[in-house]
Formats: structure tokens, sequence, C-alpha cells
């Protein structure tokens, strides 16, 4: 599920784009010792790959009219392992937003720790664990299953967290979480059935793919996987430690305004001072601290308003756009139609 | 399908087309940033900053209406999340525009700025890459510290995304032509599972044989484009603009609101 820009603080997007950069970057860094130029061309396939089989879809049972697809993600950790799996996600979440504009700009950050980097990491640790030892085709299935449904889920469960830290939730934070986690355990499920579907065709036809030999496939160290654990831990633990001192809507706090208290200051602290000058900066942007409504607050009846200026000042801003807009396309217009008899 | 015809508008040549894409992708970061930044229950600003995004659309002749239904396509998921903010947020506010009143609730106040900050945002990153080839855009990403190994993934995807799903186009029209009714649920996913796995295999197999070609015509990783990145005086003016804008509607609106 896309993260979209308005679900986002200017912080929050900050800090996750941080955190993906600082990811994405040390995992390039890293693949770059093991990469050889032959296995280019092998992950851009593969992310091209994502996006067409996302087209492939069939009939979800007892819900006529709906369709699945697969997302691949565990797919592609299974076949090419973490790091380049890490990398071709990426990068397919980088294409959705620039060319397709799923999610915005601002919340590039987020998808791609939400939609690549999670789960790579995630599903490719519970795939190894559940294989470890043994790669019967039971294992294999069994194990490419959980690690899809705990995959998406993980990354589902970063969205309202995130949405919260940005204080911009309006639905309480654990019915959106909720809402997330059921719908996302369907989406698992129906990705873990196509994951697990696609394993046992490649067995078939291509058992090398599945069996931890394609070439370019860059494994990771135990200690790697151990490292894997705990990061996700922490992730896991702080979703759920939220979610548990969020009830009933503990994260109401972190809400940069309280209707019922009009000078409400957040009660949210943040460490970092960087953060906190951006959310200094942003608080100082308020363009338009809707006077309107800041004024019905403090009980002011609507009479008194309908003359007062902060209706009249959105009035002439919005009709001052207007106009500014038919201009523009007035003039383009004109433009346009003088260079056309010439052209 | 949509897909295949997603950047037809960035091939096209304008004022616009023509600007340094570093510039363009900077301009339309920190405009987003401001726009996301704006208060959650103020909607009217954003008819002011509408008119930098539009503006860029129509210079760059980009039809307006592509960039609706591009913006269309995209919000379901921020729809959902827009209608229910009615729901939760009920306190009553007033809202005043020009010689109106309404009676309305904080959460309608906050969906039609979510709704409102989407559509300004969605146009100008539509603008962004309907007036910016991918590849340049990726050069001037690259310039800006975009890691190597990631540049180069993605102009691969970029290059094959259209040949990918051409072949998955096929592989469709053939389950169509062969599949007349619905065969049940296990055999739906058995047919979409070989389907993927004949073009997961397929993939893996042109990548080898691209890699074949690409070593043949000496490929050694590194990737080298035609595409010159200058920053012109174009560039400048076009940056500048944008400062004054922003910064113009920052200085001009925040005064008269306090």
């Amino acid at each position: 599920m896309h993260m979209a820009n308005e679900l986002l603080s200017v912080p929050v997007a900050a800090g996750t784009l941080a955190i993906a950069a600082a990811g994405l970057g040390f995992i390039c860094r890293k693949v770059r010792q093991v990469i050889t130029a032959d296995k280019l061309a092998l992950m851009g396939i593969l992310g091209a790959f994502v996006f067409a089989g996302q087209m492939v879809n069939f009939q979800l049972p007892a819900m006529p009219g709906t369709s699945g697809h697969m997302v691949g993600a565990v797919l592609l950790a299974i076949v090419l392992g973490p790091h380049l799996a890490a990398i071709v996600i990426s990068s397919v979440v980088i294409v959705q937003c620039l060319i397709f504009q799923d999610g915005g700009l601002l919340a590039l950050g987020c998808n791609i720790i939400n939609m690549a980097l999670v789960p790579a990491y995630a599903g490719y640790f519970l795939y190894r664990i559940v294989t470890a030892g043994s790669a019967s085709s039971l294992r294999v299935h069994i194990g490419a299953m959980i690690a899809c449904v705990v995959a998406v889920e993980a990354g589902a469960i970063l969205v309202p967290v995130q949405a919260a830290l940005a204080g911009v939730l309006v639905v309480p934070f654990s019915t959106f979480l909720i809402t997330m986690i059921g719908v996302h355990f369907l989406v698992g499920l129906v990705e873990g059935l196509i994951t697990v579907a696609v394993l046992g065709y490649l067995q078939q036809v291509r058992s090398d793919l599945v069996l931890h030999s394609l070439p370019g496939k860059v494994r990771l160290s135990k200690s790697a996987v151990l490292a894997t654990l705990v990061v996700f831990t922490i992730i896991i633990g702080a979703g759920v430690s939220l979610l548990a001192s969020g009830l009933p809507d503990g994260l109401e706090w972190s809400y940069a305004e309280r209707p019922d208290e009009p000078d409400f200051e957040p009660a949210v602290s943040n460490d970092d001072s960087r953060i906190a000058a951006v959310d200094d900066f942003q608080s100082r942007y308020s363009v338009m601290p809707d006077y309107s409504v800041r004024a019905s607050k403090l009980g002011q009846v609507a009479e008194q308003q309908a003359g007062s200026s902060p209706g009249w000042t959105s009035f002439a801003g919005v009709m001052g756009s207007v106009i500014t807009m038919a201009a523009i396309w007035l003039t383009a217009w004109i433009l346009r139609k003088r260079q056309s008899p010439t052209a | 399908m949509h897909h295949a015809h997603i950047d037809k508008f960035a091939y096209q040549d304008s004022p616009v087309h023509r600007l340094d894409s570093r510039v363009k992708f900077i301009v339309v970061l920190v405009f987003t940033a401001m726009v996301v930044s704006l208060p959650r229950t103020s909607v009217s600003i954003l008819a002011c900053y509408a008119v930098g995004p539009f503006a860029l659309l129509v210079w760059a002749k980009i039809p307006l209406r592509f960039a609706f239904k591009q913006i269309l396509l995209v919000s379901p998921f921020v729809l959902v999340l827009a209608l229910s903010c009615p729901l939760y947020d009920r306190t009553p506010a007033t809202v005043a525009f020009g010689p109106f009143s309404w009676r309305l609730t904080l959460g309608w106040m906050r969906c039609f700025t979510i709704l409102g900050k989407f559509t300004v945002t969605m146009s100008a990153l539509i603008a962004l890459v309907s007036t910016t080839r991918f590849n340049d855009l990726l050069a001037g990403l690259q310039r800006l510290g975009l890691p190597k190994v990631l540049v180069i993934q993605l102009g691969f995807l970029y290059r094959y995304i259209f040949v990918l799903i051409d072949r998955a186009h096929h592989i469709l029209q053939a389950r169509q032509g062969r599949k007349l009714r619905s065969l049940g649920f296990k055999a739906e996913l058995r047919i979409a599972a070989a389907m993927l796995g004949s073009l997961f295999v397929r993939s893996i197999d042109t990548a080898e044989h691209i890699n074949i070609a690409m070593q043949a015509r000496a490929f050694d990783g590194k990737w080298r484009t035609l595409s010159r990145l200058q920053i012109r005086a174009a560039d400048y003016i076009f940056a500048l603009a944008a400062a004054l804008f922003m910064a113009g509607l920052y200085l001009l609106v925040k005064p008269v609101l306090q």
C-alpha cells in the first residue's frame, strides 16, 4: 500500500527519506564489492518482471469481481538474496513514484522502507529460518508462505505508525492499525499463495533457481541474519508498543492541535535538535492557521464572521488564483493559436 | 493499458522540457514539502499554490485532462483516508468564504485539505515527470548523489518495463483466448502461477542474452549517456521564479492572516 504525501509531515518525511537513503546507500556499497557487470541486466529485468507480474491477475474466491496479483518482494528475495532484492524492489518503488505517480515524492522514503527494505529482509530472514537445514519442497512452501504474510504485514504496520508520528491521523490510531493489519493479512495470504504456486512451478521447470544457485545471488552471513532479526524485532516491537500505549488513542497527544484546546502545545518531545528545528520551521510556517475555524472554537457566531476579514481573504486568494490560472491558460492558448498557422 | 504510454509527454518539446532535470526535481521537492507542511484545515490557500503546477503543465502543453485522469487513477488510498476524516472528527466549525459561510465539521475541512494537497502535490509531480525524460532525470539524480548501482538498476528497469509488459499482455491474451469460464480458485491460481513462472524464467533468460550482447559490445558496468547536463540561464530564471513564487506566497499570505 503506497503511503501518500498527505499522511506525512515534513520532519517524518525527511527522517524516513534519510533512513531509506542511508539503508540503500549502505546496501549499494556493500553490494558493489560482489556485483559484477553481468548481474546488472539481471537485476534490471527482474525489476521489470515485478511490473509485468503485477498485471497477471487471478480471481479470488468468496469475493466475486475482485482479483489478486503478486507483489513479488519475497520471490525476489528468495531467488536473488535480500540485498539485491532490496535494491530491485526499491527501484520498482522509485519508478512507481516517478513514472506512475503511486505515492508521493515526500513519501518515497516511507515507501522504500515499507515496501522494499522491510519486506525483502524480513521475508528472506523468515524463509531462511524455516528452510534452514533441509530445503524440502514442503519447507520451501511453508517458509515462503510465512515470509509473505509477515513481510506484507510488517510493511503495512509501519504505515499507521509513520502517519501517527507525523500527527496527521484523524482516524484513531488503533482503528487504522487494525484495518491495515486486517486488509494486509488478506493481501499477504494471496501473496503467499501465489508465491508458493510460482515457486512450485519453478521447482518443476528450473529447480536451480529455487535452490540458492542463481548466479549473482548474495547470501547473508549468519551474523547478518541475526542483525536482521534484531532490527526486525525492534521495528515490530516499536509498532506493538505504540499500539499498546496507544489504547485508547494515546497518540492523540502527538496531534499538533487539539480542537478542544486551541492553545494546546504538542506534547511529543523530539530529542533530535534537527527534527526540532524542522518542527519549529513547520509551525512558524503555518501560513493559514484557518481563522474561521479557530474563531468558531472561541464561540463566535456565524453572523459575526460572515463579514470579517478571514473569509474575504480566502475568497480573494481563491478568486485571484482562479483568475491567474485562467490568464495563464488564455495566454498559452493565444500563443499556440498564433504558432499553429505558421507551423 | 495506461502503463505503455504513461510518459509519452516527456518526449515533447517546450521551454519546460528543456530545463535542467536537477533544477526541476529540487523545485518540485521543495514545493511538495511546502504544500504538505501547510496547516491541516486550510483549504483556500491551496488554490494559490495550485497556480504553480498549473502554469508548468499549461506551459509544457501537457493536456490537463491527462493530469486529472492520472491523479484520479492513483487516488483510491488517499480518497478512503480523506473520506474517513469526517467520521472521526465532528468538531463543528464555521467556514467563511467571501460572502458565504457554512457550518461544517473539522473532519470535512481536513478531508478537503487532504484531497486538495493531494491534487496539488500530484500535479507538481506530474508536471515534473511528464516534462523530463526518465534518462535525464536519472542523470540528474546521479549528480545529486544517487548511488551508481541504483542508477544503473533504474535505467535497466525503465528500459525493460515496456518489453515485459508487452510479454505479459501476450500471456494474458493467450489465457483469455483459452479460458472460457471461471475455473475455481485452485485452478486459477495454478494457471496464474504458471504464467508468472514462465514470465520469470523468460526474464532470466532474456537477462542472460542481454548480458552476452552487452559484453560483446564492451559493457564494463559503467553507464555512459549522451545527455549532458548543463545549467543554463533559463534554469536560473526558472529557479528564481519558483523561489519567488513560493517565498512570495509565504510572505504575502502570512502577514494578512496575523
